[in-house]
Order: structure tokens, then sequence, then C-alpha cells
């Protein structure tokens, strides 16, 4: 074996790995950083510095809005929270069921309606929660719900989302995993960015956020996704459900909604 | 025979069981996504299977191959007993334990997130520990190969470590580095967020992380295909090896160049600048150096088993290879499967041509040919050189596991380059359902289902593999008569001068950390310091 010592630049091995490895360095940096760079008008237009802290990743507008005004454009002012999730207490339930009684002539004694207003039975509590906040702050329009939520505080919608929550849920379309499911619940349409329903509302998954849909009758089920496609409903965060029902094609939402009401449309 | 030999059957046979195991899963993956069978109806059950196959292929089967290989190295290169065989079984028992804890989170369907983890989806922490347990495991054999070759230095001052030993050690230290990472990753900011501690995560500063493992993890799969290249091909097909000092500075270049680049995983994200992917592709190309350098080696050597037995021109000496020897047919294999899969990699690695085939089933087709065909059918060679070593075995039928490495190779091609064919033609990866009724990618229904035939041609590679080392395994399969001592490879001009830089690790070590800190320091220190860059977590199956 050769002698003497590895850290010396007497050693060749040592003195030619260090040089050469600091040169591949320096000639991929200045390539990476300076040349290329140079090349391209938006990286190069705040001078050689900006240029290569760009190069870099180094954000430079990071956190500012970037002159767009947001304002106006949010199509919802509920943020989701998981807390949300939660099953209400029994006081909280108890007061739900008290100020429930207002609803009942439009979404049923037990939360089933027998209106075609959406059933609330067993709804999770987030969405109640989201709903009544988006109609309270005239997100989600409706001449009746507007009018109703303008008078609810949070504490009572709180109450309202913990009461239906605790009723049991209608469960007339079971969502169990079977090619008997219309393909865009089950598949969705993958060349048209349609997500498959399931995938959200219960089947594979359960996102936060998402009502739970059977039972729900047929013909508030159509004028919803009609609603999302046309954008006269634009509650849903970050066009969730607008991006899904404009793919739709009217076939389409009347299988969904046929599907989902179960017995309630026959 | 070997003091260690239980010890490397251990790690073997759970490598190779569970290697089983996740074959089946991926043939079975292959026929639901193809126009073979009707829809699952459930993709959660399809990444399951995914992670399942991913966790297998990327961490636990290699690691144990690696890992017993090396023990193996160490009683056979430094002809004396392992140190620390204890140790060496706790860490066989944290992988185990590891594996067990992974399998089992996954099986529930609490862990559907891939071997790569993609924050800000989260799984249930059993799966990370797991995968920490795993990789703990396997720091034991990191640091039992360190003091074993420095136990074998203070006895042997002066001595050339041998080459075996020193690729071994390469792969050894390159993973103990590799693996700090995604170990990173997965305590600083996986786990919290899986135990409930914080409900965000920065998951670009997670993508960084992982790509400091994910693309250098590669290179520790390849270790043990390499040594076996240098190691032992040469001996097993009855040559020299050209050049020991080639074998060195290859293994010496794999430890500097396979860190710093894994950004070119990154190509396609915001959060990292083009400055540093240019950076990372460049090294990326410093990469070929070592392979190439190996190829001229390998084949060097080969040559000259063929000029010995006849063979004359400049290229006639091929057909004087010996053929049937099943080391010979591998190796020409993983060469013609490695050229395939380098030259498919020059275009994944290229910044620019990459968006062409970023995220299609091309990158899927491209790592299943260079690690599944490559890498993968050295591993069987160097179990079934192991094994009347190990096992005191009579040797192996020629005939079967040469019908195994023509399956596999095969099975290999046919699986592999229709998948880089539909990736061309735009199919993305991670998907479990494709809508093949659409025209639009009718035509690549075809292709899909000759990908999964091929895969089933691997899958019964995969059991033949099983069969053969079971059946020699057999108690009636015993050897009557003393094994042969086992050898490496010598060198055509033994006992040459060794420099000290490539008789040991120290500059090699220093080159790699210098480089990833210049590589890697300034994305990691500013997407940490990014206040803005948390998201929500996704928890997987979590309602």
């Amino acid at each position: 074996m050769d002698g003497g010592r590895l850290v010396s630049w007497r050693n060749r091995w040592f003195k030619w790995s260090v040089l050469a490895l600091l040169a591949a360095v320096a000639v991929s940096f200045g390539v990476g950083f300076v040349w290329l760079p140079s090349a391209a008008s938006d990286f190069s237009a705040a001078g050689a510095w900006a240029s290569i802290c760009r190069a870099a990743g180094v954000p430079t507008k990071w956190g500012g809005n970037n002159g767009i005004d947001v304002a106006g454009v949010a199509s919802t002012a509920v943020v989701l929270d998981r807390s949300m999730a939660r099953p209400g207490a029994a006081d909280a339930i108890g007061r739900g069921a008290t100020l429930a009684l207002g609803c009942t002539t439009c979404h049923g004694v037990q939360g089933m309606s027998t209106s075609d207003a959406p059933n609330l039975a067993g709804q999770y509590p987030e969405v109640v929660i989201k709903q009544l906040g988006d109609f309270r702050s005239g997100r989600r329009a409706s001449p009746i719900m507007q009018g109703l939520a303008k008078g609810l505080s949070d504490a009572d919608i709180g109450d309202l989302a913990a009461y239906y929550g605790y009723l049991p849920k209608a469960r007339n379309a079971p969502t169990t995993y079977a090619d008997a499911l219309p393909a865009i619940v089950r598949v969705g349409a993958p060349l048209r960015n349609i997500a498959p329903c399931v995938a959200c509302h219960g089947g594979i998954d359960q996102k936060l956020g998402a009502p739970w849909l059977e039972g729900m009758p047929r013909p508030y089920l159509i004028a919803q996704l009609k609603a999302f496609q046309a954008g006269d409903r634009h509650n849903d965060s970050h066009a969730q459900m607008r991006n899904m029902a404009r793919a739709m094609t009217a076939d389409e939402i009347e299988a969904v909604a046929t599907f989902y009401a179960g017995k309630a449309s026959r | 025979m070997l003091r260690a030999s239980r010890l490397v059957l251990a790690h073997f046979w759970v490598a190779f069981v569970a290697f089983l195991g996740a074959a089946v899963l991926g043939e079975w993956q292959m026929i639901v996504r193809s126009p073979l069978s009707s829809w699952i109806n459930n993709p959660e059950h399809y990444y399951r299977s995914v992670t399942a196959h991913g966790t297998v292929m990327g961490y636990v089967m290699p690691t144990l191959v690696a890992m017993g290989f090396g023990y193996a190295i160490t009683e056979l290169a430094l002809k004396r007993p392992l140190i620390g065989l204890r140790w060496a079984w706790a860490g066989f028992g944290l992988v185990l334990a590891g594996t067990a804890m992974a399998a089992t989170t996954v099986a529930l369907g609490q862990a559907s997130v891939l071997y790569t983890f993609y924050p800000p989806m989260i799984a249930s922490p059993f799966y990370y520990l797991g995968v920490v347990l795993v990789v703990v495991g396997s720091w034991v054999w990191v640091a039992l190969m360190a003091i074993n070759l420095r136990a074998w230095k203070r006895a042997n001052p002066g001595a050339a470590v041998p080459l075996a030993m020193y690729g071994n050690c390469a792969g050894a230290f390159l993973w103990a580095w590799t693996s700090v990472g995604a170990a990173a990753e997965i305590l600083a900011l996986i786990l919290p967020a899986s135990l409930g501690w914080t409900d965000t995560i920065n998951a670009g500063l997670a993508r960084v992380l992982f790509s400091w493992t994910l693309h250098a993890i590669v290179y520790f799969w390849l270790m043990p295909c390499y040594i076996a290249f240098y190691a032992i091909v040469p001996r097993a097909i009855g040559s020299r090896l050209y050049s020991d000092t080639m074998g060195r500075i290859a293994f010496a270049l794999f430890l500097v160049f396979s860190m710093p680049i894994g950004i070119h995983h990154l190509f396609a994200d915001p959060e990292v600048g083009a400055g540093f992917k240019f950076v990372h592709a460049a090294m990326t190309a410093m990469v070929s150096l070592p392979t190439l350098l190996t190829v001229f080696t390998i084949v060097a050597s080969v040559e000259i088993v063929a000029r010995l037995r006849g063979g004359k021109g400049a290229f006639g000496w091929v057909r004087a290879l010996p053929w049937r020897n099943p080391m010979m047919l591998a190796l020409t294999f993983s060469f013609l499967m490695l050229g395939l899969g380098g030259a498919g990699g020059l275009i994944n690695m290229s910044y620019q041509m990459n968006e062409t085939v970023h995220n299609t089933q091309w990158v899927t087709g491209h790592f299943h040919l260079i690690f599944g065909g490559a890498i993968v059918i050295m591993y069987f060679m160097i179990a079934y050189d192991l094994w009347p070593t190990l096992t005191g075995c009579k040797p192996l039928p020629a005939a079967q596991i040469k019908a195994q490495l023509w399956l596999w190779f095969v099975g290999m091609l046919v699986l592999t380059l229709p998948w880089h064919l539909v990736g061309l033609m735009g199919m993305p990866r991670r998907m479990s359902y494709y809508d093949y009724s659409d025209p639009a990618i009718a035509a690549q229904g075809a292709l899909v289902i000759a990908s999964a035939a091929g895969g089933f041609l691997v899958l019964v590679s995969a059991a033949l593999f099983i069969w053969i080392l079971v059946r020699a395994s057999l108690p009636a399969r015993r050897q009557a008569e003393s094994i042969e001592p086992y050898t490496f490879s010598r060198a055509v001009h033994e006992g040459a001068r060794v420099p000290v830089a490539l008789n040991g690790f120290g500059l090699w070590i220093g080159m790699m950390i210098a480089l990833t800190v210049v590589n890697y320091g300034v994305p990691i220190v500013e997407l940490a310091s990014l206040k803005q860059a948390s998201v929500p977590i996704i928890p997987i199956g979590a309602r």
C-alpha cells in the first residue's frame, strides 16, 4: 500500500480529487446560476444578484397578494376545522332540538324532509355549520335560508349542528362497492377530471365538509348540481364541486341524483 | 462454513420471502389496472397494495440483502469471525419488528401513502415507526461494518482492504448518510403530524428531505450488485478482475456523487430554484462515470477468459465466453437492462427532457427495469453463489437457474418496455383506474396487458428462485464432503500498490458531506425558514 498522509497536498489522489470536485462544482454552479439565467429575460431583468437569488429559489414577493384584489372572490367565509366534526354534547343537542322546531316545516320533524328540502337527519355537524354560516354571510343564496340564518348566533348554529348530527342517518342507498353503482359514482370520469362521488361523500372516504347524501331528495340534488355547474352556487371551498359538476352531462347528473335519492326517488 | 451463516441466511430468507409476497402484489396491481380486470371499486385497496409493494421492494428487501451480504463479505473477505454477532442479530430483530409493524399498519388500511410517504398525506404513526425501526436496524449493520473494517486494519497495518469489503463499506457509509434525509423528514416533520401534535406540515421541505434519500437509496440498492460484478463474476466464470483499482475508484465515486443529486426528482416542484435543479441534473450525469468505468472493467475482465478459451478478433471473442455458466448469463442480462434503463434514465435526469415524461408511467417503467431488472437479477446470483457456503448444500442446478434468469430477463423486458411506451403516450403514474373505454386512451390498453403478461413471467421467475433455494436447503441436498472454501475474484495484477486514498474512506466521505451541504444547504434552510410553507395534513384512513 501507498504510505503517507491522506490529507496533504503532496498526496496527488487528495489534491486532484479535491481540485476536480471544486472545478465540477464551480462549473455547474456557474452554468446553473449565472449563465443559464442570463439567457432568460425574466430571470435577469432585476440584475445579477436578483437573478442568482431567483435561480436559488428565494421567493421575491412571498406572502403578499401580488397586486391581486381577492376581496369578493372568496367563495366561503367558513374555515372548516376538525373540531367542528366532533359529536355535540348532550346539552347542545337539547338546545339544538328546541331551535330545530323552527326548521320542521321544510326539513321534517325528525330531519327527514317531505317537501324536497334536504334531509338533515344525521348530517355531519361541520356541514350544517358551514352551510348555515354561508347562508348567514350571503355566500350561499336562498331567499328563505338567508333570512332564517341571519338571526342565528355561532352558538345557535353549533347547537343545531349537534342536534342534526345526533339524529340517525337515512340509509337507503348504501354505498357499498359493487359494479351496480353508476360509473360516475364509483370511478368518476378520470379523463374529464371528475372524481368519484364516493371518494369524498362516503364509501371510499368521507372528507371533512362533504355532506351525507344518501336519501337526499332527487330534485334537491339535481338543483344543486345544476347550480354548481352554472356557478350560481359557489360556496364550495376551492371550487371543488363547481369543478366536478361543470364537466358532468345532464344524464350523469340524473344518474347521481337518482342513485343517492335511492328509494325516495321511486 | 461461515460462523455467521445462520445470520446471513436469516437476512436472506426474510428478504426473499417478503420479495415474493411483494411480487404477487405487484402483479395484482398490473392486472387490476389493465383492461383484463373490471375495476375493483376501491382505489384504497390499490394504494394499500402499492404501499406494501414499495415498502418491501424499496426498504425491506434490498436493506436485508445488503446487510446479509455485508455480514457474509466481512467473514469471507476479511477471513476472520464477525465482530458483534449479537449486535447483528439485534439489528436483524429491529428490521423484522419494523417490517411487521409497518406491514400490519398497511394491511389495516391505515398507511396507504406509498413508500415515498407523500406528505401532506399522513398515515398512522405505526407505519413510520416501523420504517424507522428498519432503518435503525440497518444502522447497526453500518456500525458493525465500520468496526470490523477498523479492527481488520489494526490487525493488518498497511495491507490493502479486500475489494469486496471496500465496496461493502462504501455501500454501508453511503446508506448511513443517505438515510439521514428520510429519517429527518419522518422525525422532524411527519411523526409530529402523525401523532397529532400539529395539523400542518411543511410539505415542500419534506419533499426536499426525502429527495436526499430518494435517489441515493438507488445506489445503496446497487452496491451489492456492483460488488458482485467486481468480486464474484470474474471468479465465477473462471476469469480474473481486470483492475482492482478501477473497482475502488468506482465505489469511491458512488460515495461522492450518489448523494447530492436527488433534486432531479423535484424538477416540477415550484418550491425549489431552477439553479439547484440544474446543478443536481449536472451532478446526476456524473454518476454515470462509475457505471461506465464498471462496464468497461467488467467487459475487459470477461474478455480475459474469452481469450484464454481461444476467442479471437475485435469482437469474435464474445462467442468464446462461457455462455453455459449462469453467472455469465446473469451478467449479460444485467448489463443489457442496465444499458436500456440507463438510457431512459438520461431522459429523466435532464431538466428539460424530463418535462416530457415527468410523472408518467415512463418513470415507473424506468425504475422497474433498472432496479427490478439489472440489480435484482444480481441479488439472485449473490444468493445462488453463496448458498453452498451458507447451507452446505450440493451445487445448485444450473439448468433451473438459467431458466429462472431467462424468465426474469424476458419478463422484465415485456413488463417494462410497453410500460415506457404508455408513459410516452401520456399515461400518468400513481393512478388506480384508467377508463380504457375512452377513445383517448383506448390504444394504451393493449400495451398495459402486455406489461401485465411480462409481470406474470417475472412472478413465475421469482417463485422459481425461491423454489431453487428451498430445495437446495433441504437436508437431503446436504453435501457430504467438505465444501470448497469461498473465494472472491482475483485481480490480474495481484498485490499491486493501493493508494492510501483508495484504501480508506476519509477523503470520499468528506467530499460526500461537503457536496451535500453545498447542494442541499440553501434549499433546506430556505424552505425551513419559510413561515407560509405549511399546508394542512390529510390523514389517511382516519374517518
